[in-house]
């Protein structure tokens, strides 16, 4: 017998019990369904996840750093809160040896794959513009800047040189100071405030402890003023306005890249100065240890706290590291994280895709349970078939065959429900969340080839396996007895 | 005169809890190629189940049976299904056609567990079906046919895959005796022309003595000549 008969054998038996073979594969489907939208929901979060973060340049970033002002200083460790899930080993290198100076920088920015390297440099500072004071973090920029953290500008253009006294500010910025557009902030003016510089300070303060006193007894308190003399401005002009990240997603605004984002962009070198000169009185005590321990000599920079350097290809990012180490330098890549993320979302996938197995398990019942009727009901045509000759394997055949059409209809009717769902809820997702937030269609499914085949032959599968014991029963039925009874 | 089929000593025992009923009782029969026998006997006296042993249906308590002198004992399953499929054609008491196909399906089921296909199929059930004087009703349900009709069809059936032996258990029980005589006629002309083997249980000693070669007598599950 060939196969198209028993083919069409299998066909005209579910034929003549539609209902009951519609209602077998709809378990199939919904099993199916559940499947397929569950995992392609988890693989979609997952993707647009990682897209996302290759989007902000979390991929083709790493964070450098060397030997700190605090290790400089001699600072010990507080005990690592450690929750045991972390070991170090698998994390780089994290004890940099190595003062991360401007000839480190050059020798960062040397390394084969190293598209360009930018200290970080911020600090917190008031501001005012616009006749308001409001505190501001301030970073530094490279000038001119490759990052892509300066392609969108809402108004205006990049600063023009590093010795310009020039800023590029937030949208954020220019709300939050009173423009009514970003254009209206382009050559404005921005103040920076601080205490005067160091030695005049001190002076001023020694003065100031000798004069309101009379034998001891303080004569008079100032208070704090903020127009007093011993308060250093130092004026900026808006050169350009960032534009405002589009809100997309997960992880919406916040950072981009590995470099942490200010509210005002300033020179790097102008940076720089401004934070040595106004360090805190924190990191004021580090310096002083350091130099009086003998780990910074007299003179020596104390270098950068942290510097991001960008690899031209995410693929160099591994060697990229290692070079770091060997420079001595202490590095940090989201990659890292990656994996644990990677594990997370394999987890959450196969809790879903279990979820979804469940319910073909069950499917599965159905089906024995509909081959079990199905021969109850032909035990006599069965018995007809094997006293004309068939062969155990042609009824055994005849019944997988029965069992995989109803596996594979399950399964593909399945992936087009699970595919229907996936549409429709993105479509609501779109029209009642995401459109009134102002953000663009994202789909929040991932349903690869390999997911839509596997689930098909999965169902196909659970129904040959479903289809086992009924078919070796069938086979086993013995043909005088089954032709006995009228 | 050579035997096609033979059975040697078969007892058939059916255990029936603690009492057994012995169905067969050291049954010796030989049918010789071309020949046409007829079982007569009581109802009970195990000429069903001699069938059944001699059609490879069933195996026998004891003893063994012959086809063209090799005995079916050793056979496998797949063997044995062949041997029903190819060597040997059965029509049953009550016919056992498949209520939901037509005369011509039932009879192309046979042909298809023989190996025919498709146009060859077709042409060998209508060419069947038009032989035992159904040609015209091809597409019919077995409830759509009268006993009769059905009980050709079955003929039809069991001769689908050209078997050397047909077994015939009273193919004319359900029929008047014009009908009765029309099939034997037929069934006569197959082992004269086609050189057909055909072993038949009836209860007609009239018909029996007309149309078959010798007649077996039956009693309680033993042959009395
Ligand atoms: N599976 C079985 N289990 C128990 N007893 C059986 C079984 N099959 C047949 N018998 C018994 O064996 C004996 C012979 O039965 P069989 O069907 O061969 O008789 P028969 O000669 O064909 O009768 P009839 O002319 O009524 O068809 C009967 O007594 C019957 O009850
Ligand atoms: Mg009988």
């Amino acid at each position: 017998m060939s196969f198209l008969d028993i083919l069409h054998l299998a066909l005209r038996n579910l034929r003549q019990a539609k209902l009951r073979a519609t209602l077998t594969t709809m378990g199939v489907i919904v099993g199916v369904a559940v499947i397929v939208t569950m995992v392609s929901f988890g693989l979609g979060l997952q993707g647009n996840m990682l897209e996302r973060f290759k989007a902000l340049d979390f991929f083709n970033e790493i964070q450098v750093y060397g030997r700190g002002l605090s290790n400089l200083a001699g600072l010990d460790r507080p005990a690592r809160r450690d929750d045991g899930r972390r070991e170090p080993s698998a994390r780089g290198n994290r004890t940099p040896t190595r003062i991360l100076d401007e000839a480190g920088i050059k020798e960062i920015a040397a390394i084969n794959g190293v598209a360009y390297v930018e200290p970080s440099v911020n600090f917190t500072v008031y501001v005012r513009s616009n006749d308001k004071l409001l505190s501001q973090f301030v970073g530094g920029a490279n000038i001119p800047n490759a990052s892509t953290r300066f392609q969108n500008f809402a108004a205006g253009r990049m600063i023009s040189s590093p010795t310009a006294d020039e800023a590029v500010v937030s949208e954020r910025f220019v709300r939050d100071y009173g423009y009514d557009k970003p254009a209206d902030a382009i050559g404005k003016t921005i103040e920076l405030l601080a205490p005067a510089s160091d030695k005049s300070n001190d002076a001023q303060k020694e003065q100031e402890e000798e004069t309101p006193n009379f034998f001891g007894i303080p004569l008079d308190d100032p208070g704090i003023d903020e127009s007093a003399p011993d308060v250093e401005t130092r004026s900026f002009r808006i050169a350009g306005v960032l534009a405002a990240e589009v809100r997309e997603g997960a992880g919406q605004g916040g950072m981009r890249g590995m470099m942490p984002s200010a509210g005002i962009y300033i020179p790097l070198p102008t940076a720089h100065d401004w934070a040595t000169r106004h360090r805190g009185p924190m990191s004021q005590v580090a310096l002083a240890l350091a130099r009086r321990g003998g780990n910074l000599g007299e003179g020596q920079s104390e270098g950068y706290e942290l510097a991001v350097v960008r690899v031209a290809d995410p693929v160099h990012l591994a060697e990229v590291r290692q070079k770091l180490s060997d420079l001595g330098f202490g590095s940090f890549s989201i990659v890292d994280e990656l994996d644990e993320i990677r594990t997370v979302f394999l987890i959450i996938d196969s809790v879903l895709g279990l979820l979804g197995g469940i319910s073909l398990l069950v499917a599965s019942f159905g089906i024995a349970n509909t081959m079990i009727m199905s021969i109850l009901e032909r035990t006599r045509e069965i018995g007809i078939m094997k006293a004309i000759g068939a062969e155990d394997r042609e009824i055994k055949l005849i019944f997988f065959v029965e069992a995989a059409v109803i596996g594979v209809t399950g399964g593909v009717v399945g992936v087009l429900v699970a595919w229907g769902i996936s549409a429709l809820a993105n479509r609501l997702a779109y029209r009642f969340v995401l459109k009134p937030q102002g953000a663009s269609f994202i789909d929040f499914f991932d349903l690869p080839l390999y997911l839509t085949v596997g689930a098909i032959l999965f169902a196909l599968l659970i129904s040959i396996a479903a289809a086992l014991y009924p078919a070796s029963r069938a086979a086993r039925i013995d043909p005088v007895r089954a032709l006995r009874h009228d | 005169m050579s035997a096609i089929l033979a059975a040697q000593e078969v007892f058939k025992i059916y255990q029936m809890g603690t009492n057994s009923v012995t169905a067969l009782d050291n049954v010796s029969l030989e049918i010789g190629e071309r020949e046409f026998v007829a079982i007569q006997g009581t109802s009970g006296s195990g000429k069903s189940t001699l069938l059944n042993m001699l059609g490879g249906l069933d195996h026998p308590t004891k003893g063994e049976v012959h086809f063209a002198s090799k005995p079916l004992g050793p056979f496998t399953k797949k063997e044995m299904a062949r041997y029903r499929r190819f060597s040997v054609g059965m029509i049953f008491q009550n016919f056992n056609l498949i209520p939901t196909m037509s005369a011509r399906e039932n009879v192309a089921l046979a042909l298809a567990f023989g190996g025919l296909r498709g146009q060859q199929r077709r042409a060998r059930s209508s060419e069947l079906l038009a032989r035992v004087g159904l040609g015209d009703r091809l597409e019919h349900k077995p409830s759509e046919l009268s006993g009769g009709e059905q009980q050709r069809v079955a003929i039809a059936r069991a001769l689908a895959n050209n078997p050397k032996v047909l077994l015939a258990d009273e193919p004319t029980g359900n029929l008047d005796s014009t009908r009765a005589h029309e099939l034997l006629g037929l069934l006569r002309e197959m082992v004269n022309q086609d050189g057909l083997t055909i072993l038949m249980v009836t209860h007609d000693h009239e018909l029996a003595n007309s149309f078959a070669d010798r007649i077996v007598f039956m009693k309680d599950g033993k042959v009395v000549l």
